[in-house]
């Protein structure tokens, strides 16, 4: 049983390390105003249900990597309680990408969902 | 168990122990983000015990070994902040998730050596240098000023907390010159001030302010910032003005009639047929003054990296 858990829990972090970024992005352009790292997660998990995907924090350094990249820029805005906030919005450069990123997104998973409801061979 | 935000974070900067500084400084930013609006938010929607709410919250963000594991894998992937770039050496195709990590540069010698005149840092790094004899003086100006009003008044008790001021108005002026140096020199640099602890009194903090090594060398920075930026500033319009004046030389000599140097009743000039070599020389030291300031504005980057960032 260890061996099957091992492979799901290995399964779903490589998965995640490349969809974080696309569904970052993808919030990101949705937003119409600045979002805080708090706020993305809790939207990302009301989307979710009840599914325990990924660890909220791990969403955080792929918005510092997205911003470094440049599809992403912030500002810190002090708080009204508790420490200043880092908010993120979507660069054109961004926009551009998340354009490319969904369309390969969607051939994959098109890929994927063929072969797993299989299909005729023929 | 965890049952403090404080406990948290200490717990996540030990596992992000031989991390790259910055990292673990954005890390813990992140989480204490994080974790207080959760636990404000949770704190008003049905007042539990804190340690309970604590729990839940950090079921969803993760434990402090998952975080450090995620930052990790997000660095290794993405140049660290003064890597250099690896020379042609293949490393193992670890995974990346986000970020394309790091070109090494393999294009020819000469083209390195000439191409710097369209690199941004090296644009960057030139007027970081020449800028330093101004923030050098304002920082020297103010250093000596705090210190020794403080310690005049050290007699009368006012002293103490005048020192504290002036310590605690270090501690921004270390993160401001590490803003200056991100963006100009490009060496990664704490981006907002390091987590404040909530769960210490006013005069806990106040005792920290003269304990931490921290708050002592970026006051000692602020000290060396104007000797240095004086030779920063010296030595790069010297060598900026001497490469001028060997490229126009031609026209200094040929044109306007100025000799090379005079001893008394004798001028001299140089020979014509030197000319050329004369202004290839000084292009040629343009261009080295131009790697010169990289690598000099790159090494003062890690002095202050080593003296304003806090552990």
């Amino acid at each position: 049983m260890d061996e099957i858990n091992e492979a799901i829990r290995k399964f779903q972090k490589e998965l995640n390390a490349g969809t974080a970024a696309l569904v970052l992005l993808g919030v990101l352009d949705k937003a119409s105003s600045p979002m805080y790292g708090y706020q993305i997660a809790k939207l990302i998990e009301a989307q979710t249900k009840d599914v325990d995907i990924m660890k909220q924090g791990a969403l955080y350094p792929v918005l510092r990597s997205l911003e470094a990249a440049g599809l992403l820029q912030s500002e810190v805005e002090p708080s009204v309680s508790g420490p200043p906030r880092r908010y993120y919005k979507i660069t054109e450069t961004g926009r551009l990408t998340l354009a490319k990123w969904t369309e390969i997104w969607r051939q994959t998973s098109d890929l994927v969902n063929a072969v797993l409801e299989g299909g005729d061979h023929d | 168990m965890i049952n403090s935000i404080e406990k948290y974070l200490a717990e996540l900067k030990r596992e992000l122990a031989g991390s790259d500084r910055a990292t673990v400084q954005d890390a813990l930013a992140d989480a204490e983000e994080y974790l207080r609006t959760a636990l404000d938010n949770a704190m008003q929607d049905s007042p539990t015990s804190e340690a309970e709410a604590l729990a839940a919250i950090i079921e969803k963000y993760g434990t402090p070994g998952e975080i450090a594991a995620a930052y990790k894998s997000v660095e290794s992937s993405s140049p660290l902040a003064f890597a250099r770039p690896a020379r042609n050496e293949v490393k193992s195709a670890a995974s990346a998730p986000v970020a394309t990590p790091t070109v090494p540069d393999t294009r020819p010698f000469y083209v390195r050596f000439f191409s710097v005149f369209a690199e941004p840092r090296a644009w960057g790094a030139l007027i970081y240098l020449l800028f330093t004899l101004g923030t050098g003086i304002a920082y020297f100006t103010w250093a000596v000023t705090g210190l020794s009003v403080s310690a005049g008044l050290l007699v009368l008790i006012v002293g103490l907390p005048i020192l504290a001021l002036f310590l605690f108005s270090a501690r921004g002026i270390a993160l401001l010159e590490g803003r200056i140096i991100e963006a100009l020199v490009g060496i990664r640099m704490p981006r907002r001030p390091l987590f404040t602890r909530k769960d210490v009194g006013w005069w806990q903090k106040f005792k920290n302010v003269f304990t931490e090594r921290h708050t002592w060398s970026a006051v000692l920075y602020m000290i060396l910032q104007m000797p240095l930026g004086i030779i920063y500033f010296t030595v790069f319009i010297t060598l900026i003005s001497f490469a001028g004046y060997l490229i126009m030389k031609p026209i200094t000599e040929l044109v306007l009639d100025m000799p090379t140097f005079i001893i008394g009743d004798y001028a001299y000039y140089t020979p014509v047929w030197l000319m050329p070599l004369v202004v290839i020389a000084g292009i040629l030291l343009l261009f080295a003054i131009m790697h010169l300031a990289k690598y000099t504005a790159r090494l003062h980057g890690l002095m202050a990296k080593y003296m304003l960032v806090r552990e």
